[in-house]
């Protein structure tokens, strides 16, 4: 009892003394660091050239098989897809069972078993491996496309087209894979629904007689095996695959670029655009300068929270929730892709980070402790990985697949550790072009083409779409003038002549801010009279007026009496229908073609002041009405969308505004228009 | 080198399912105590890996936030990462990096999760960082106007840009009137913008504390030394004070099917049920989770063979419970292949379900379901991480931290008749939400 209790004491009392001493300001020392060691793996082959991996790892009693194909797809032509599907199909029925036979033996005992174009994919409880292998090999040996399969998936995957459609990335990627590697290139070819009506069950079956050799395929097994049991079973499903020659297919390496290639492509109703600088990079897996190059991506750009484009881009401005970079290296063309998703109205100034950042790093040397701090994240990620038994298994297909000295892994580490600032600097200037890359922005058009023009050198902005054909810029039918458009939106709302009837007009609308709803109260008069107030639970907030030649803003800031720009301003807003009198104005006007706003034909006119200030109208082709407008303003970039025209007293007015400012939304709803209530002139006093 | 992405739809069911966890056969060894503070600890010892997980889970999560702040809780696992008194703005981060370890946190609407993983001769780094997390976490006011605007991006690009990202918003706010699962952790951007700066201090001080949290350590760890460097680093942080805000709403029926559409900026509609069902935990969900795989996890699944295979009027079917803390929901939806119509897919879907109902399923296809769950709670408890993560899990929703051990057992002891009994009771007309999601041209 005492020996307890005198322990119990000293354990209080080391304790006590450890927390008095605890220096919270400085970070703890590290420990020694722990020794990394990478499992063992087996390799052997089978008299028909099948070579086989074996990595047993015994923690879990699971099993895992993976077949992959070391081949170079072929070109599809005009059947893009085809491989794709063939790989999918494999699974879809064999000589000896069909697919619902299939999926039925596999779902049962809990396995995963996924096929496609360079191999296939199994994995369950090792207490069930044999019966797994048994469906895995007969998929690979005896495998029939059915045709009602393959039409099934060809459904499928237009199904998924028309999805994709929507998606900025996946949009951005055909774009960006058209562009970096050509259209007529295997990488660069576009699955359309136009191609898949070329898939035939004859061209899957091609594909699989050509391509699924062993003697063109590694398989690695991973788990709860022993190798001899893993021999065995190999001999015994896969001993009876037979050899053959495969095709080589040989491409030549995509065309350089002189200089950036600026593309945008349109999603309709996005508030975000995502925006990509991408180009190919001649790097193959293992070489000389894959770890210098994969140091430098990652102080660039890689994964960590650290990197300089997810500190720029989303740490200290805000334009995102993540912006990252990748260097892949490949066997035949390797791709360098920066991207992030940023709110539309930094679209441009998120690209402008993303070359600033790519050019620093090609011209100034990293710090030490960025560069230590990188190193550190990559030997600790290599660390992590090794938890995984698949991992060792990967390494190990490396080295076969891409001929790697045997020591390759062992002595990454090392390799890493010894990479300099000049490599990284190297590395830079190799493999990243800012200057001959594509720069492609997808997202709301019509607000980000012109902002997208100072990328390229010759102001050269193209348009593309989902499937990576150029838009053309619809010629505008006939030769229609601006001033001709302006003229039909005045008989489209009810005629000059009635326009020129209101005297004056008081409008009130309702919004909702930050969960509060607000009144805005206008009030107009001819020629150039303005009373604007905005009103919060029965007090108005904020005011504007102007009497024709003063103007004053009243704000919870203070009054503000309005000079200059300002007043300008305010004096060519204060028009009840400034296009009235655009020509006496002096306004100028021009037209930009043909545009889609929310699904309908529009005219583009820009507008500019005599103030110089320059907006976006948008007028309907077909109606002639107003649909939306963009303005450049001190405070930004500001879109209004307009929608629901109704008569009053004989003139249309739109009922519903929707308003865009950087972050915020505005749905604007008109209450009422009332016009020629014979307003006072006292209302626009300013005093 | 894929040429066409079909990642969006499997990506979908993804973001929807969160992670779905079960319990482990192989026996996970751990032992736990409580600090005088009130911050329970549990250590698992696991060398074959040289890293180690430090991870602390807070019980807050969107449930205990105001009608008028939603969102906070999210947010503030942004703000978690600005730095503490200790450590400079933007530096927290760096630590963990410098020190080859990697960092994360994630809140859901019953807990916010925060962990790193390092190589195991940085445990005490690790310790430092969450024990400054928890004594004294600073957010400056550049910290907060940066992160609004981030958290605001993220919520446009995984929902409001994501095609079908609004199906939870969409689905809660109809399934709930009083409890607030109605609505869901990314909250609304307006209340956030709105907050002020010193409504965050008050959310930490009520929830950041000690007493509100589990601390886990897993992997290459010696108990005994880790023991007192847990003591050395929380030991002397202070209990938490005022009382918590801990909602107990108890939702009403629903009382009727309610039935809506919304418009989205998708191209293919999509037609989802979500039934009313029992939290987590409690008896009839391990009848209902079982129920939800049956009916379309895998390509021989009920609703998968009979409207994707056999009838074709399906691309995809997906179907799971929400893992939630207080009862939630079960959702299963599906996509019409080009042309078909939306009505008739749900008719189908319906179809199948009642099938369930009427019929006991065959022991062989029990017997499937069986061997399904018994392999995903197998290869799920591999990783280091993933076991941290469910040991503070059962600890902080149910108390018993050794469910990582038994659950499993719950899952096996569900009959064929329990899952025709929970379909009958749960899957039922009055107890749904129907969801069209329609393609925004549809709308007039």
């Amino acid at each position: 009892m005492k020996r307890y209790f005198s322990i119990a004491v000293l354990f209080l009392l080391m304790v006590s003394t450890v927390s008095a001493q605890l220096d919270r300001t400085t970070p703890p020392e590290p420990g020694p660091a722990p020794e990394v060691k990478i499992g063992d793996y087996k390799t052997f082959t089978l008299s028909n050239g099948l070579t086989v991996i074996v990595v047993e790892n015994h923690k879990a009693p699971v099993v895992s098989y993976s077949l992959t194909l070391d081949v170079t797809l072929p070109r599809e032509d005009n059947a893009v897809g085809y491989v794709q599907v063939a790989g999918e199909l494999l699974r879809a029925g064999t000589t000896n069972r069909t697919k619902a036979e299939i999926d039925e033996a596999v779902d049962f005992i809990g396995a995963t078993l996924q096929t496609h174009s360079k191999g296939i994919y199994a994995r369950s409880l090792s207490k069930h491996n044999e019966l797994l292998l048994e469906i895995m090999s007969d998929v690979l040996l005896n495998p029939t496309f059915p045709q009602e399969e393959l039409d099934k998936l060809v459904t499928q995957y237009k199904t998924a087209i028309q999805a994709n459609k929507e998606e900025s990335r996946a949009i951005a990627e055909n774009v960006a894979g058209a562009l970096v590697y050509g259209k007529d290139d295997p990488y660069g070819e576009i699955v359309t629904e136009n191609t898949l009506d070329n898939v035939t069950v004859e061209l899957c079956k091609n594909y699989y007689t050509s391509y699924f050799r062993p003697n063109e395929a590694y398989l690695v097994i991973v788990g709860d095996i022993s190798v001899k049991d893993a021999k065995r079973q190999v001999r015994k499903y896969f001993g009876d695959w037979e050899e053959g020659s495969v095709p080589q297919n040989l491409f030549p390496y995509p065309a350089c670029y002189e200089q950036p290639q600026v593309a945008i492509a349109n999603k309709e109703g996005a508030n975000q655009s995502t925006v990509m600088v991408t180009h190919e990079a001649m790097l193959t897996p293992g070489h000389p300068d894959a770890i210098k190059a994969r140091v430098m991506n990652q102080i660039l750009g890689g994964g960590s929270f650290n990197a300089r484009l997810f500190q720029n881009l989303r740490e200290d401005k805000g334009f995102t929730y993540g912006a990252y970079s990748s260097l892949e290296s490949d066997e035949r063309v390797g791709r360098f892709t920066a991207a992030a998703e940023v709110r539309t109205s930094v679209t441009d100034s998120a690209l402008t980070e993303i070359l600033k950042e790519m050019e620093r790093i090609r011209s100034e040397p990293v710090s030490d402790e960025e560069l230590q701090l990188v190193k550190n994240v990559i030997s600790g990620e290599f660390g992590r990985s090794l938890e995984d038994p698949q991992t060792v298994a990967r390494f190990a297909l490396n080295i076969e697949r891409y001929g790697l000295p045997k020591d390759y892994y062992e002595t990454y580490l090392q390799k890493v550790e010894s990479v300099t600032k000049d490599d990284v600097r190297e590395a830079a200037l190799k493999y990243l072009k800012p200057g001959q890359a594509v720069i492609l922005a997808v997202g709301n058009v019509s607000a980000i083409e012109e902002k997208m023009k100072k990328f390229s050198p010759s102001q050269k902005v193209t348009q593309y779409d989902y499937y990576g054909n150029v838009v053309e810029k619809k010629a505008v039918s006939g030769d229609i003038k601006a001033s001709e458009v302006i003229e039909k939106y005045i008989d489209a709302i009810g005629g000059s002549e009635a326009l020129t009837e209101v005297d004056d007009l008081k409008m009130v609308m309702e919004m909702e801010v930050q969960g509060m709803a607000l009144q805005v109260n206008l009030f107009q008069k001819r020629p150039d009279k303005l009373y604007q107030e905005t009103v919060m639970n029965g007090n108005v907030v904020s005011k504007q007026v102007f009497d024709g030649e003063k103007g004053k803003m009243q704000s919870p800031m203070g009054d503000q009496v309005l000079e200059g720009e300002a007043l300008t301003q305010m004096k060519e807003s204060a028009k009840i229908f400034p296009e009235l009198t655009y020509v006496k104005d002096g306004v100028k006007l021009k037209m930009k073609g043909i545009e889609n706003v929310d699904g309908k034909e529009t005219y583009k006119i820009v507008v500019t002041k005599p103030s110089g200030t320059e907006s976006s109208v948008f007028y309907g082709v077909e109606d002639g009405l107003k649909y939306k407008e963009v303005a450049q303003t001190p405070q930004g970039t500001v879109s209004t969308t307009f929608a629901d025209y109704e008569d009053v007293e004989g003139i249309l007015f739109p009922m519903t505004m929707k308003q865009v400012m950087g972050p915020q939304n505005f749905d604007i709803q008109i209450q009422s228009v009332e016009l020629n209530t014979g307003i006072e002139d006292s209302r626009f006093e300013v005093n | 080198m894929k040429k066409m992405k079909r990642s969006s739809l499997f990506l979908l069911a993804l973001v929807l399912s969160g992670s779905v966890m079960f319990a482990q056969q192989r026996q996970i060894e751990f032992t736990e105590y409580d600090l005088d503070n009130g911050l329970h600890v549990i250590l698992h010892e696991d060398h074959s890996t040289p890293i180690v997980s430090v991870s602390v889970m807070y019980h807050v999560g969107s449930k205990n936030e105001q009608p008028d702040r939603t969102g906070f809780a999210h947010f503030f696992e942004h703000l978690m990462f600005e730095g503490t008194e200790n450590i400079p703005r933007g530096e927290y981060s760096r630590y963990v990096e410098k020190s080859g370890g990697t960092l994360n946190a994630n809140t859901s609407a019953d807990r916010t999760y925060y962990y790193e993983i390092l190589p195991s001769n940085q445990l005490e780094m690790g310790l430092w960082l969450e024990s400054e997390r928890m004594l004294h976490a600073k957010v400056d006011s550049v910290g907060i106007a940066t992160q609004k605007q981030v958290v605001i991006e993220e919520k446009k690009q995984n929902y409001d840009n994501r095609p079908y990202g609004s199906i939870l918003i969409e689905v809660m706010k109809r399934a709930f009137k009083e409890h607030p699962y109605r609505w869901t952790t990314i909250g609304d951007p307006d209340h956030i913008r709105a907050a002020k700066d010193e409504e965050f201090q008050q959310f930490y001080d009520q929830f950041y504390v000690p007493d509100n949290a589990v601390l886990v350590i897993a992997g290459d760890i010696e108990p005994e030394k880790t023991r007192q460097l847990v003591q050395k680093y929380f030991g002397d942080i202070p209990a938490g004070e005022g009382e918590i805000y801990r909602p107990d709403v108890v939702e009403p029926p629903l009382g009727g099917e309610v039935r809506d559409t919304v418009y989205d900026n998708i191209q293919i509609p999509l037609v989802l049920h979500a039934y009313r069902t029992p939290a987590m935990g409690t008896e009839d969900y391990y009848a209902l989770e079982m129920l939800s795989t049956l009916l379309a996890d895998g390509q021989s699944s009920r609703l998968y063979k009979s409207l994707v295979d056999e009838q074709q009027i399906a691309m995809q079917v997906s179907s799971f419970p929400l893992p939630f803390r207080d009862p939630s929901v079960s959702i299963a939806f599906a996509l019409p292949n080009m042309g078909k119509d939306i009505e008739e897919l749900e008719q189908a879907m319906i179809t199948e379900i009642e099938k369930v109902k009427n019929n006991l399923i065959d022991e062989k296809e029990f017997q499937k379901l069986k061997n399904k769950f018994e392999n995903d709670i197998i290869s799920s408890k591999t990783r280091i991480a993933g076991i941290a993560n469910d040991l503070a899990r059962y600890y902080t929703y149910f108390g018993d931290t050794d469910m990582i051990n038994s659950e499993l057992d719950k899952y096996m002891s569900v009959t064929r008749e329990d899952i025709k009994r929970v379909a009958n009771k749960y899957y039922t007309k009055d107890n749904r939400v129907v969801l069209y999601y329609l393609p925004e041209s549809q709308k007039n």
